[in-house]
């Protein structure tokens, strides 16, 4: 077990946004946080990073608090009108470690050149920010996250106004995360083909809040009673889904 | 041509001047970077009434100056965010408010208090102002500057570009930010001299806004911001010499903005007039 959150309140200056949030995270955890927007996703988000305290509830971490979360935040806050390159956002990702001076190292340097080769961004190491697209500024801060090398990974709907492609490449690298064992929490804005990637989930919705497998805790009627579908598309999300597993499952029929 | 090398006072002057574009050029490349240079033109008003109080109360000396000046500052910069989250008043029309009560109390002081300085070098600054004490309080406030941003380059780099992934990373945030602002009020003190407290943030904020439409690298910006500032500085006060009538603070800042002019004009990243017209990619 990395992380265990046990009957959490989450708020800001004692107003509780969400209350009763469990959940736990071991390493190799891939964890989805579903919820209505205001149902406390970034709430949680800054209570996981320590930038917001408690209001009640217990949130332990199980070997100490970690040295380094790794948090990949929205892209709106992100600032691309400041002059440099994408190579120097990957290299964001080893500063904390070098403290206010330190040099990278060849090691360090080599780090940082592989997480480019990983994510595909090498090639365009030296393009000005203001000149990436979304996706490939995307894929520079996935780099930058795998410089990082922390323990635990924290990102916000990074799949947002991101093409297929991209998407693919990126999960793939949330697969090769979950199998290094590092625990993998990911807020998602929609219910989409990403789930596929995640072992368990969160539901926050209605000041409250759902949490286990997926199968079990993302149901029409869970989805329902938090707020995050209205019955009539749950109805038809169902509808949807059976018709597809049908077909999967009783192939031959036809 | 080169008479004005001659004088003392020219020679002090762009001897100031350059010290001080070392150490003004980056913290206005920031200030541009953070979108806060409205706010640094508002500071550099606040301050007046801190250095006209300092005035009046221990004479001209430098350390009134900067206790007065930083003290002012610091009341103002308190005061717009107490304002700003306690009322329904936004941070901008706060500071607005603030920072004109602060420039009128400042001029009023001044003049009634019947200051040994007259009042067009104290707003637009003067080649003849640079004493011993002010080309001190230069070279220290360069020191300052350019040791703090060695050691809090890379944090004020990340808060600026990606806030929320500096706060998860550091356990105070706030820190580097307010050191940033502290740094701000010191290079308006230390430009206050050559170029009046209206003038000041002009040399903050016009060399920072005109290299950027030329760099795409940060190392690239923080050289060229220094290098206009360095030109208008001398410029101006070249001109300021000759036409003896005009105060320095306006010619540096004519000269910085006759630069962002052609920048905006030809730079890459401006409107690109002497770029080459490659056949449209659609």
């Amino acid at each position: 077990m990395v992380l265990s959150a046990n009957e959490l309140t989450l708020g800001y200056r004692g107003q509780a946004v969400v209350s009763n949030v469990s959940f736990h995270v071991a390493a190799g955890d891939v964890l989805a946080v579903v919820g209505h927007n205001g149902s406390g996703k970034s709430t949680l988000v800054k209570t996981i990073l320590g930038t917001l305290p408690l209001i009640g509830g217990e949130l332990s971490w199980h070997g100490g608090v970690p040295s380094e979360i790794a948090f990949l935040g929205q892209r709106s806050e992100f600032d691309t009108r400041v002059p440099i390159r994408l190579r120097d956002i990957v290299e964001m990702g080893a500063w904390s470690r070098l403290g206010f001076a330190g040099r990278i190292d060849p090691a360090g340097r080599a780090a940082i050149e592989a997480a480019m080769e990983r994510t595909g961004t090498a090639a365009i190491a030296d393009t000005p920010l203001h000149m990436l697209s979304a996706g490939q500024l995307q894929r520079a801060l996935f780099a930058r996250t795998i410089v990082q090398d922390a323990p635990v990974i924290l990102l916000d709907e990074p799949f947002t106004a991101i093409d297929q492609s991209t998407e693919a490449d990126l999960l793939a690298l949330i697969d090769q995360w979950s199998g290094e064992g590092r625990a993998v929490i990911m807020v998602l804005h929609d219910l989409s083909a990403v789930l596929q990637h995640c072992h368990a989930a969160l539901l926050l919705g209605r000041g409250t809040a759902r949490f286990g497998p997926l199968d079990t805790t993302l149901t029409p009627a869970n989805l329902v009673d938090l707020a995050y579908l209205t019955p009539s598309q749950a109805a038809w999300q169902e509808r949807m889904f059976s018709r597809d597993a049908g077909s999967l499952s009783g192939g031959g029929d036809v | 041509m080169f008479e004005w090398l001659e004088y003392e006072f020219m020679l002090r002057a762009l001897a100031a001047t350059s010290v001080l574009s070392f150490s003004i050029a980056p913290v206005g490349a920031f200030l541009v970077l953070r979108r806060l240079s409205l706010a640094g033109e508002a500071m550099a008003h606040a301050i007046v009434p801190g250095i006209v109080i300092g005035f009046v109360i221990a004479g001209l000396s430098v350390a009134s100056m900067i206790i007065g000046g930083l003290a002012a500052g610091i009341t103002v910069a308190l005061l717009t965010s107490l304002l700003a989250r306690f009322t329904i008043i936004r941070e901008d029309a706060s500071l607005a408010s603030l920072y004109l009560i602060s420039l009128a109390l400042g001029i009023f002081i001044l003049s009634a208090g019947g200051s040994a300085v007259p009042l067009k070098s104290f707003l637009f600054g003067s080649i003849l102002g640079m004493d011993d004490e002010t080309l001190y309080l230069i070279g220290a406030t360069a020191t300052v500057t350019l040791v703090s941003f060695a050691l809090i380059l890379r944090p004020l780099v990340t808060s600026t570009i990606d806030p929320v992934f500096h706060e998860s990373r550091s356990s105070r945030p706030g820190l580097v930010v307010h050191w940033f602002m502290f740094l701000v009020v010191l290079n308006l003190l230390g430009a206050f001299k050559a170029l009046g407290t209206l003038m000041a943030v002009g040399l903050m904020i016009l060399p920072a806004t005109a290299a950027r439409y030329w760099v795409s690298t940060l190392t690239g910006y923080l050289v060229l911001t220094f290098l206009f500032a360095l030109a208008s500085c001398w410029a101006g006060l070249i001109l300021s010499f000759y036409a003896s009538e005009v105060p320095s603070g306006p010619a540096i800042i004519l000269v910085a903005g006759a630069i962002f002019f052609v920048s905006v004009l030809f730079a890459p990243q401006g409107l690109g007039f002497l770029r080459r017209r490659r056949p449209s990619p659609r």
